[in-house]
């Protein structure tokens, strides 16, 4: 099934003590947690899972693969993803291998977001430097999408051992390779390299003001028209964000405060009025979730996922069940409705795997009908 | 006529403090030698003690508040800058590194700076050449040979009586108005979505 939006969570995968309680899950609790959320996005009736990428504590996910197979074992309908998949550090040839394996077994269900990982010493224990962080992304990068494109590479760059006669096993689902989005907070390097390829964007959107996040995405959309690949409202674009609900907006303030002011990344710093007011955090009733969710299109434009940030900062899970079920019952399907007003026919809908079959098909009977003439 | 914008940083905290005293007087001797010269300027004079609670913020959350942001673009777009803390503990004050850290390491590339420093006593003087001067040489920034100390006797009779802090601020307002003179800083602004030439969204690998 295709949507026009696409809306979902991302994990961060953090193992955090519950502020209120004192509580610490094991990475067993939180491992099995989060294949319950994962399970209650699509029984809520959202489109995306995306888990992020980490190889420290306090974070579980160093094996994204592992978690989003069995994930693809235990749902349907939902597409999973990555946030980030961390493309300077692991091996081309591994993502290429793992990700392919991963789309035969959700059928297609499955898209990847790249992004470069800010944790310092990641890089030396993989054998890389992060001050060359761009240029290991690009290269990456480049050999990946042949890996996916050409059965046999041969290959030698400045980050990795060469390859001659090489071929990724097994070859993408259908001969087409998973949906690739670029993320990046603030470097327009990777942007531009989102829009080179004519590949998604996604911006993490919720440690900064939506003027920054503007910029960025203005950027690639004006790239992505400079290379080719449409009018820059054409550009595929995808946003983080980060809410927290209850019915009545002060019951949403006052249960979440105490997980905001000792959140690991942004505690003990401004208050929670300061930064729902700097960054879209949203914390209030589903109509302020609704209004302020809206309103990302005014300064990116028309885009195509919408993520929210929700097992976080030590909430329990069965918070996080209730927050899953608010957004699939009260926010989305009228984002849905609101989103589709005004939204020009010419804007693509979210990638799938079905959509970008259908356009290599596409491809290939324009490029025979061309031959022929 | 032809405009120069001078941004004074002061990370005094009492008020009224001789730390933005000092930083007054010498923006006041470099305005004074512009306009003589006939620039127009434009001086942006800020307390760092305004903003302490949003440096705070930003070195946790990564981003400047609206408030920091305006005094961020400010200072790095101005064509000099006179920096001025107090010596607190055998150092710059935390406050006036901090606000140093928040900013963009690049942004006062070629940036013509006055540094100044107070404290209690004259025996703190080298703190300007040990501590303020590294900071802005590490920052690529030109800072001016004279550097302006001022102890709490400079304010009266118990200062140094042969090179007096008048003195002393006038010689280096006349380095920093040397090099404002040419500036073409504002026009260099470093602005993150120009991409370096070299900068390739293929990277240099070698296609087979």
């Amino acid at each position: 099934m295709s949507n026009a939006m696409q809306f979902g969570i991302f994990s961060v995968g953090d193992i955090t003590t519950d502020p209120t309680t004192g509580h610490t899950p094991t990475e067993n609790d939180r491992i099995k947690a989060i294949l319950t959320i994962a399970q209650k996005v699509e029984e809520v009736g959202l489109d995306v899972f995306a888990t992020g990428e980490h190889h420290n504590p306090p974070f579980y996910p160093s094996s994204p693969t592992t978690l989003l197979g069995y994930i693809a074992a235990k749902t349907e309908r939902i597409t999973l993803s990555t946030a980030t998949t961390l493309i300077t550090t692991n091996d081309p040839v591994k993502i290429a291998e793992d990700y392919a394996t991963l789309q035969h077994l959700a059928d297609g269900r499955v898209d990847i977001t790249l992004g470069r990982g800010n944790t310092g010493p990641v890089y030396p224990w993989f054998g890389e430097d992060i001050r060359q962080g761009i240029p290991l992304a690009v290269e990456k990068y480049a050999l990946l999408r042949r890996l996916w494109r050409e059965d046999y590479v041969d290959w030698e760059g400045q980050f990795r051992t060469p390859l001659q006669g090489f071929q990724s096993t097994p070859r993408p689902l259908d001969g087409v390779a998973p949906f690739v989005w670029h993320g990046s907070i603030r470097s327009p390097e990777i942007a531009e390299q989102a829009a080179f390829y004519g590949d998604g964007f996604f911006s993490n959107h919720i440690f900064w003001p939506g003027s920054h996040t503007a910029k960025m995405v203005a950027f690639y959309r004006q790239r992505f028209e400079h290379h080719g690949h449409g009018t820059a409202d054409q550009a595929i674009v995808g946003l983080g964000g980060q809410v927290f609900m209850r019915k009545n907006s002060q019951d949403a303030v006052s249960e979440f405060r105490p997980y905001f002011d000792n959140a690991p990344v942004y505690g003990h710093g401004p208050s929670l009025e300061e930064f729902t007011s700097q960054t879209p955090l949203t914390v209030g009733s589903p109509q302020e979730v609704i209004d302020r969710t809206l309103g990302f299109r005014d300064y990116v434009g028309d885009y195509q996922r919408q993520l929210w940030l929700m097992d976080h900062a030590g909430l329990p899970l069965k918070t996080v069940l209730e927050q899953l079920d608010i957004l699939g019952e009260d926010v989305v399907p009228v984002l849905r409705k609101e989103f589709a007003k005004n939204r020009p026919a010419l804007v693509p809908d979210a990638p799938t795997h079905e959509s970008l079959v259908l356009a290599a098909q596409a491809a290939l009977v324009q490029s025979s009908t061309e031959e022929a003439k | 006529m032809t405009t120069r914008t001078l941004a004074v940083v002061s990370a005094g905290l009492s008020q009224p403090s001789s730390t933005r005293m000092l930083a007054d007087k010498i923006a006041a001797a470099a305005v004074a030698r512009l306009e003589e010269q006939g620039f127009e300027v434009a001086v942006e004079s800020f307390d760092l003690r305004d903003v302490a609670q949003d440096i705070t913020n930003n070195l946790l959350t990564g981003f400047a508040s609206a408030k920091l942001e305006k005094v961020i673009v400010a200072v790095t777009g101005a064509d000099g800058l006179i920096a001025v803390s107090p010596i607190f503990t055998a150092s710059y004050s935390g406050l006036f590194k901090s606000f140093f850290d928040v900013i963009d390491n690049r942004s006062l590339t070629d940036m013509p700076v006055v540094i100044g420093a107070t404290a209690g006593t004259p025996r703190h003087s080298l703190a300007l050449d040990f501590a303020l001067r590294p900071l802005f040489t590490y920052l690529h920034a030109v800072v001016v040979p004279s550097g302006v100390f001022a102890a709490t006797g400079d304010w009266g009779e118990t200062g140094d009586t042969v090179r007096s802090l008048p003195a002393r601020i006038d010689r280096a307002a006349g380095e920093l108005v040397a090099l404002m003179k040419d500036s073409q800083r504002p026009s260099r602004v470093h602005d993150l979505f120009v991409l370096d030439a070299s900068f390739s969204p293929t990277g240099a690998y070698t296609a087979s």
